[in-house]
């Protein structure tokens, strides 16, 4: 049953999805409004209930009638059959038939034709109503039967006398059985007819109050700016947008989140940017009002230390941003100790520059669920800062190798001047750096690292190494 | 001029300090909060450079610190925070002029400059007393309108003595404005300089107060105007 096309609908859908703009919701189809869903579930089940309930009153009426109107053919049979044995019994020889139309009982009623009886005696027709054919209604003897008799279906009901011949045959037309139900059924039917679309509308009206507060979230969401992630808040909200609500302000503060992690971002970036640009520009205006050519020489050298260094925190301010964006990549095995030995290598040469010894102990088999790119930044961001933390001629220990628990770390110990506690607890701050050193960090490193293995689901931490007496830092796969 | 600069940037201090002395700037530099405090307790400077991001003590803190302990010496922040709340935090931490990085070396020179004639009261870029005039900027020396040549050393004593007009500088105070860190201090260099000063602007322009060290009159003792007084 399909629901009326009342006026509140199509505006309500309207209403509720205002803040769509478009036809259709991307990737899918738009679902029918909520109101025409409600308003058409209330109808059909209505219609159903009141359909089911005119079927067991149709079966009902219908047995009842049957029952009734065949204990009234009985009773008229067995008037008859009475009537025409005594009749017999007085007039026994006496009395002779007329002609055939001596037969014929006079039709009393204008509902007469709907019924018909005939009375038979040895055989022969003696006594028939207007209606009734001259030859016997039904095949059988005695009980009920439907039978036809001009194209037209009687319920008949046969009757024999016990002593003499007489049978006896009370017929009714079927059609009239019909229209007595179909008179009780369209009496109930009627008016459920006419209540439907009263009851179409007064349901619409009362999903459409009862939506109220679902267009109200609508209109609220619709009037939002872009840039508003403060929670929305309904006067009552209802138990059932509640998990919607809610859900929604979950989702705000989230992108909330995001967002001021991406403005702080920039503004962390643009602000560690100033520093070496400040650099290049001073060195580059020391190098033109230099006359002495080895000042000069030592200005350029700066200038293009600072371009050098510039690079490198944007690359790692890229690397960062998006480690960041980015959600789970795709983890393969990838053994570790493989993995190590590479960054070493591309390490080794830097290292030799500073005198400073490279060191890999890497147990077979330390395979761990990871994505080899991102792998070899975080190893290759830990060598990086032991070696640029540490002085000349310093040992850094790389170890590969599973734990007593059977979880596989990968450790970098190094020989340095290591951290003390405060400033281990502050390495996970963006940009923060080791005081005096000369060494130009950015602190970026440790970010990056920490992101890294926080994707990997590992754990990252610092101490003072017991091997080497510097920082040890250890990465702990799951 | 000597300036201390505190700034934890490798690069950044070490162009900063070449481009200053290129400018004649004595730069001392310290690269952390703590060396950044107890240099500007020592009150020889005649400005500093404080970056604020620095380690161990951040140049706020240092600021407010110096400021309680009533040392006056003009503060120029360079530093990359660069929101309008930082820039009044700075200020209000008690710095005189407040520099974003990146920043051009001749314009932080100037600032400079500016900042020490405020501090000693002197409203105008050049410094004048008696007949002679001192144009920090050009670093020239005229004697009544005639250009007089000096060596950086006479230079930065007469500038030190015109902006603390009126007032007696002893020797060490001399020196310091003369000299930054590991630069060799001839015993008598001060005396020596001060002859030349006199044989050059003639010899009533600076005036010996025994024992105590040396004065500039902004006006001749006979001069018709009475003076700005001893400050």
């Amino acid at each position: 049953m399909n629901a009326p096309a009342s006026p509140p609908s199509p505006r309500a859908r309207r209403t509720l999805l205002a803040g769509g703009r478009g036809n259709a919701a991307p990737g899918g189809r738009r679902a029918r409004s909520l109101q025409a869903r409600l308003l058409a579930l209330v109808l059909g089940v209505v219609a159903a209930v009141w359909a089911a309930a005119a079927a067991l009153t149709w079966i009902d009426v219908r047995d009842e009638l049957d029952e009734l109107l065949d204990g009234h053919l009985a009773q008229a049979a067995a008037l008859l059959v009475a009537q025409q044995v005594r009749d017999l019994g007085e007039d026994d020889g006496g009395r002779h038939h007329d002609d055939d139309h001596g037969v014929d009982a006079p039709s009393l009623h204008r509902y007469a034709p709907q019924a018909a009886f005939q009375v038979f005696h040895e055989g022969r027709l003696a006594l028939r109503s207007a209606s009734a054919p001259a030859r016997p209604m039904a095949a059988t003897r005695a009980g009920f039967s439907t039978v036809t008799i001009d194209g037209e279906a009687w319920r008949v009901f046969a009757a024999r006398g016990a002593e003499r011949d007489v049978q006896v045959y009370v017929g009714e037309r079927a059609r009239s059985r019909a229209s007595i139900l179909r008179a009780v059924m369209g009496g109930m039917l009627w008016p459920m007819g006419v209540a439907l679309p009263l009851l179409g509308l007064a349901a619409g009206w009362a999903v459409h109050r009862g939506l109220a507060p679902l267009r109200r979230l609508g209109r609220l969401l619709a009037a939002r700016r872009a840039a508003a992630l403060d929670p929305v808040a309904l006067d009552a909200t209802p138990a059932e947008i509640a998990p919607v609500v809610d859900a929604l302000n979950g989702l705000f503060e989230r992108v909330g989140a995001l967002l001021e992690s991406e403005r702080r971002f920039t503004a962390d970036a643009a602000h560690e940017l100033r520093t070496p640009i400040a650099a290049i520009r001073t060195q580059a205006q020391v190098a033109l009002a230099e006359a002495d050519d080895a000042r000069r020489r030592h200005a350029l050298q700066g200038t293009l230390a600072g371009c050098d260094r510039a690079t490198r925190l944007v690359e790692q301010l890229l690397t960062l941003a998006r480690l960041e964006a980015s959600d789970a990549p795709a983890l393969h095995d990838v053994d570790l100790g493989a993995l190590v030995r590479g960054v070493l290598a591309d390490a080794a040469p830097a290292a030799l520059a500073r005198a400073q010894a490279l060191e890999l102990d890497a147990a077979p088999g330390c395979v761990v669920a990871g994505e080899p790119t991102l792998l070899a930044v975080l190893a290759r961001n830990l060598v990086d800062n032991a070696m640029r933390y540490s002085p000349r001629g310093a040992r850094i220990a790389v170890r590969a190798a599973r734990d007593a628990g059977g979880r596989v770390a990968l450790e970098v110990d190094d020989s340095g001047p290591g951290l003390a506690q405060p400033e281990i607890d502050r390495l996970g701050e963006r940009f923060f750096r080791i005081a005096g050193t000369e060494a130009s960090g950015s602190g970026l490193g440790w970010s990056i690292a920490r992101r890294i293995a926080a994707v990997h689901g590992a754990t990252l931490d610092a101490q003072r190494s017991q091997r080497l007496g510097g920082l040890a830092v250890r990465v702990r796969f799951a | 001029m000597r300036i201390l600069l505190a700034e934890d940037d490798p690069l950044l201090g070490d162009g900063l300090r070449a481009g200053l002395r290129q400018l004649d700037f004595q730069v001392d530099w310290v690269r952390d909060g703590a060396a950044a405090e107890r240099e500007l307790r020592g009150g020889a400077y005649a400005a500093a450079v404080l970056d604020l991001g620095l380690p161990r003590l951040d140049g706020l803190d240092v600021l407010a610190a110096v400021r309680r302990a009533g040392v006056a010496v003009p503060v120029l922040v360079l530093t990359a925070r660069d929101t309008v709340p930082e820039r009044i935090r700075g200020l209000d931490a008690g710095a005189d002029d407040y520099v974003v990085k990146p920043v051009d070396l001749h314009e932080l020179a100037a600032r400079l400059r500016a900042l020490v004639r405020r501090a000693h009261g002197q409203p105008q870029e050049r410094l004048a007393a008696q007949d002679v005039e001192l144009d920090p900027a050009g670093r020239t020396v005229r004697k009544a309108g005639r250009p007089v040549p000096l060596s950086t050393r006479e230079f930065d004593l007469l500038h030190a003595l015109m902006l603390n007009a009126g007032r007696v500088l002893s020797r060490e105070q001399l020196e310091q404005h003369l000299y930054r860190w590991g630069q060799e201090v001839e015993s008598n260099a001060v005396e020596v300089h001060i002859h030349h000063l006199r044989r050059k602007l003639g010899t009533a322009l600076i005036q010996t107060v025994r024992g105590v060290g040396y004065l500039m009159a902004r006006e001749l003792p006979a001069g018709s105007r009475s003076g700005a007084g001893i400050r």
